[in-house]
């Protein structure tokens, strides 16, 4: 079952965090994985978000659920590395030889597919491990303190949860369509998928315009954005808890781009 | 909308009826200012909220004036927490956090959800998640509270409560309530004043005894009245008018017991034992169990019960009670955890959804989740030609499916573009025109008028009457008398009843644990003193009226089974 805002409740270390510490260690995280260059490297910074899961206590279903999703883009990931990927050790003869190492599979190729699908499992549990222990409008406060607008703050936040609206809503079309005998998602080609997808993506915009159209009128009647200088019923303060985790953040990003360029 | 002039006094609590399409939902977002100051469109003339101008007021006076609560309670929540779902308008007004905190305490014992105040608005119920609606909008203090359609998705126990919080908001705190529904027995029960709207125009005004009475702008609109009212209309065209006109069934059942003085009761005959539906089972499930994962809700209980071919049968039951869950493991969408399902011969937990859909068709509540196509031929062949059948064999399909749903001469419309009930019509042909022998509706008549929901009915009886086996979902008891032979009562996940429908409306007191109420006709029945010669479980009101009507004249004897509306 999708719920629809993607909030977990929960008393752990991670959910007391301020929204600030968060937002800080998301967006200073995901600019280092970028820059991660060795296996050793993306295997800890993957490590470390696994813990960080385990401390927020969020249902590893969930996270496997997500890893299931991303198997078909790294099996293609790896699929187009081995195949173009520029290497001198070759592991299997090329079938159809471009010349220069292309068209062979190498194990250069093979290890950097692998550091690619690291670095995009450890990007996949970051993001929902803040906005899964984040109530969204702790969220937007968090990123009004920061200096954002509050109206950009809301809507960026709004955004975020749209995404499990929009999973939800797009599992109850593609079991509409397989009810009318659609079995393209299931074992079609990949021109038999994409021939499917008006009969999921018309109906998922339409749904969505509706949608937003009644939540600007539910908005409007509750006085959204009625003054910039709106108030806060509940209010955010750093303690000495979230200096700490922001150091240890800060630390362990210089350390990522230490290891990847210096060793 | 043309010119329309209404006024409504501070502490009214007014009805808006109307037939979809009559401007109901328009009315509603002009008070508090959306239309036009949000959504666009063309207003001439001026909607005055005390006396202020809501073209040239603010978003957020206007806010404070007037609260608005729509149909989708999932469209209107936007955070995560109760507590913070309510506070968000008052903090939109930027109101000091000791009054904010105030004004949500307020607001949330009003409408029974204090101790909810850390809940996930998400994890609520339909009735919690519009009484949450309705507490975030109070707290900002409105004089006057709209609800659009805000009880339509709710089962029945969810409209009770959200009537009561209303009624409360009403007689203790004097707002100003408009309602947009169509539930006309609720209307005659609970309201001061009906306003009937016609394309836009006001049609009638007036009390709801004076409303409801007023046959002339019945026969002219497809609107519901009380199935008493109803009741009476029927014995006035026929010369015998009760003493006064009635809206609610005491008042019908002493009306009733004047007119019959002195004539007696005519013997009526024994219900006799019905047969339905063939000796081929068309539905098979046995000690079914289900359990979501991850969270282990156990959703359904050692359900079994049989269907056969032919059969028109009804799955009631409050929302949770697994109906859902039931009908998506006929379908295979879901697979037992444990148990076993048979549908149409197959084994639903080895058989694929692909082949489950050449037998059994599938009508979503909301069309708007399948609909696709720039044509209704289109979208109506959509399914034949993922089966991959010959040319001629889709258009023969296709021709027969608009046929059934009366949609022949709307081939080249746009989908999307059409009026509600056609909507769901186009639905209803797509999966007729795969020819399954068993067709499921879930929820079909759901943000329909009184119109569309007969219509959509008396195309699932004509299915029926061709040999397929119906079965639909609903909470709508009205229908569910009118139409099924049958009716499986869920509850908490188990069955609770499964028995004729005459069966099932006689044990009222066993339907009410499943919070289901039974249509007001049969509860003027039950209401008449025993020895009135009268059905105790009248199904429609054509039962009733007939029954009646025997006592002056015999030739009423012939009871139609069936509803006779024409639509």
């Amino acid at each position: 079952m999708s719920s629809l805002i993607a909030y977990y409740p929960g008393n752990t270390l991670f959910h007391k965090l301020d929204p600030r510490a968060k937002i800080i260690f998301m967006v200073i995280l995901s600019m280092a994985i970028f820059a991660v260059q060795q296996i050793p490297v993306a295997l800890v910074v993957l490590a470390v978000m696994l813990c960080l899961w385990f401390v927020a206590r969020l249902p590893f279903s969930v996270l496997w659920s997500f890893i299931k999703v991303l198997l078909p883009i790294i099996g293609f990931l790896f699929l187009v590395q081995a195949v173009f990927y520029p290497g001198n050790t070759p592991l299997i003869k090329p079938l159809i030889p471009i010349g220069r190492g292309y068209g062979q599979v190498t194990l250069e190729g093979i290890l950097f597919a692998v550091l690619l699908a690291l670095r995009l499992m450890a990007m996949i549990i970051m993001l929902p491990l803040v906005n899964f222990t984040t109530p969204v409008q702790i969220f937007a406060l968090g990123m009004v303190k920061m200096g954002l607008p509050y109206r950009l703050a809301y809507t960026m936040t709004t955004a975020l949860n749209l995404v499990p609206i929009l999973q939800g809503e797009t599992s109850v079309i593609v079991d509409a369509q397989r009810l009318r005998a659609m079995q393209s998602f299931e074992k079609g080609t990949l021109v038999e998928k994409l021939k499917a997808y008006p009969a999921l993506v018309t109906p998922l915009v339409i749904g969505s315009m509706r949608r937003a159209q009644l939540m600007a009128v539910a908005m409007d009647s509750r006085a959204f954005g009625a003054s910039k200088s709106r108030t806060y019923l509940e209010d955010i303060r750093l303690h000495v808890g979230d200096w700490v985790f922001i150091c240890l953040t800060v630390a362990f990003t210089i350390g990522i781009i230490v290891a990847s360029y210096v060793m | 909308m043309t010119h329309l002039n209404l006024k409504i006094s501070q502490g009214e609590f007014v009805a808006i009826m109307g037939e979809n399409g009559a401007s109901k939902s328009t009315i509603c977002q002009m008070l508090n200012g959306i239309i036009p100051n949000s959504i666009g469109g063309r207003l001439s003339g001026q909607v005055l909220i005390h006396g202020l101008n809501t073209k040239e007021t603010g978003i957020s006076e206007l806010a404070t004036k007037v609260g608005i609560v729509l149909e989708d309670p999932e469209t209107q929540l936007f955070t995560t927490s109760v507590k913070a779902e309510v506070a968000f308008g008052p903090e939109n007004l930027s109101l000091p956090p000791d009054e904010i905190e105030e004004r949500v305490a307020w607001a949330l014992k009003t409408v029974r959800l204090n101790g909810y105040e850390e809940r996930l608005p998400s994890s609520l119920s339909g009735g919690q998640k519009q009484r949450l609606a309705i507490a975030a909008n109070i707290a900002m203090r409105p004089d006057i509270l709209v609800l659009d359609e805000a009880t339509s998705q709710l089962d029945p126990v969810g409209v009770e409560e959200v009537l009561s919080v209303v009624r409360e908001l009403n007689q203790k705190y004097g707002m100003t309530i408009l309602m947009a529904t169509d539930a006309s027995e609720m209307i005659a029960r609970l309201m001061d004043r009906v306003v009937v709207l016609n394309q836009g125009q006001l049609e009638a005004d007036g009390t709801p005894i004076q409303i409801f009475a007023n046959t002339a702008l019945f026969n002219k609109l497809m609107i519901r009245s009380p199935q008493v009212s109803q009741l009476a209309t029927l014995l006035k065209n026929e010369g015998h008018p009760l003493p006064t006109f009635p809206i609610t069934v005491p008042e019908a059942s002493d009306g009733l017991q004047t007119l019959l003085e002195g004539t007696t009761p005519a013997p009526i005959d024994p219900v006799k034992p019905a047969v339905y539906g063939s000796r081929e089972l068309a539905i098979q499930v046995e000690h079914l169990d289900y359990i979501y994962q991850p969270l282990d809700v156990h959703a359904v209980k050692d359900v079994s019960f049989e269907i056969r071919q032919g059969e028109f049968v009804a799955l009631i039951g409050q929302n949770g009670s697994g109906k859902t869950t039931v009908l998506k493991n006929l379908l295979g969408l879901l697979r037992p955890t444990s148990g076993k399902v048979i549908v149409a011969g197959q084994d639903t937990k080895i058989t694929a959804v692909a082949e489950m859909a050449r037998h059994v068709g599938f009508v979503l509540q909301n069309p708007d989740q399948q609909l696709f196509a720039e044509t209704v031929e289109e979208e109506v062949a959509y399914g034949p030609k993922n089966l991959k059948l010959a040319k001629e064999l889709i258009e023969q399909r296709v021709a027969e499916a608009l046929k059934l749903v009366g949609l022949e001469n709307k081939r080249e419309e746009f989908p999307p573009a059409m009026p509600k009930g056609d909507r769901a019509k186009v639905v209803i042909a797509s999966a007729l025109a795969l020819d399954p022998s068993i067709i499921i509706l879930d929820e079909p008549t759901t943000g329909q008028d009184y119109r569309g929901c007969h219509q959509i009915m008396q195309i699932a009886q004509s299915l029926h009457e061709q040999g397929r086996t119906v079965v639909f979902v609903t909470h709508h008891m009205a229908l569910v008398a009118e139409y099924a032979q049958r009716v499986i009562v869920l509850s908490g996940g188990k069955v609770l009843l499964d028995d004729v429908t005459e069966g099932i409306f006689a044990k009222p007191d066993v339907v009410r644990q499943a919070c289901i109420i039974p249509p007001q006709i049969t509860e003027l029945g039950q209401a008449l003193p025993a020895g009135m010669g009268l059905p105790r479980n009248p199904l429609t009101v054509q039962t009733m009226s007939a029954a009646i009507l025997n006592r002056f004249d015999q030739k009423f004897l012939a009871t139609p089974s069936h509803s006779t509306l024409r639509v």
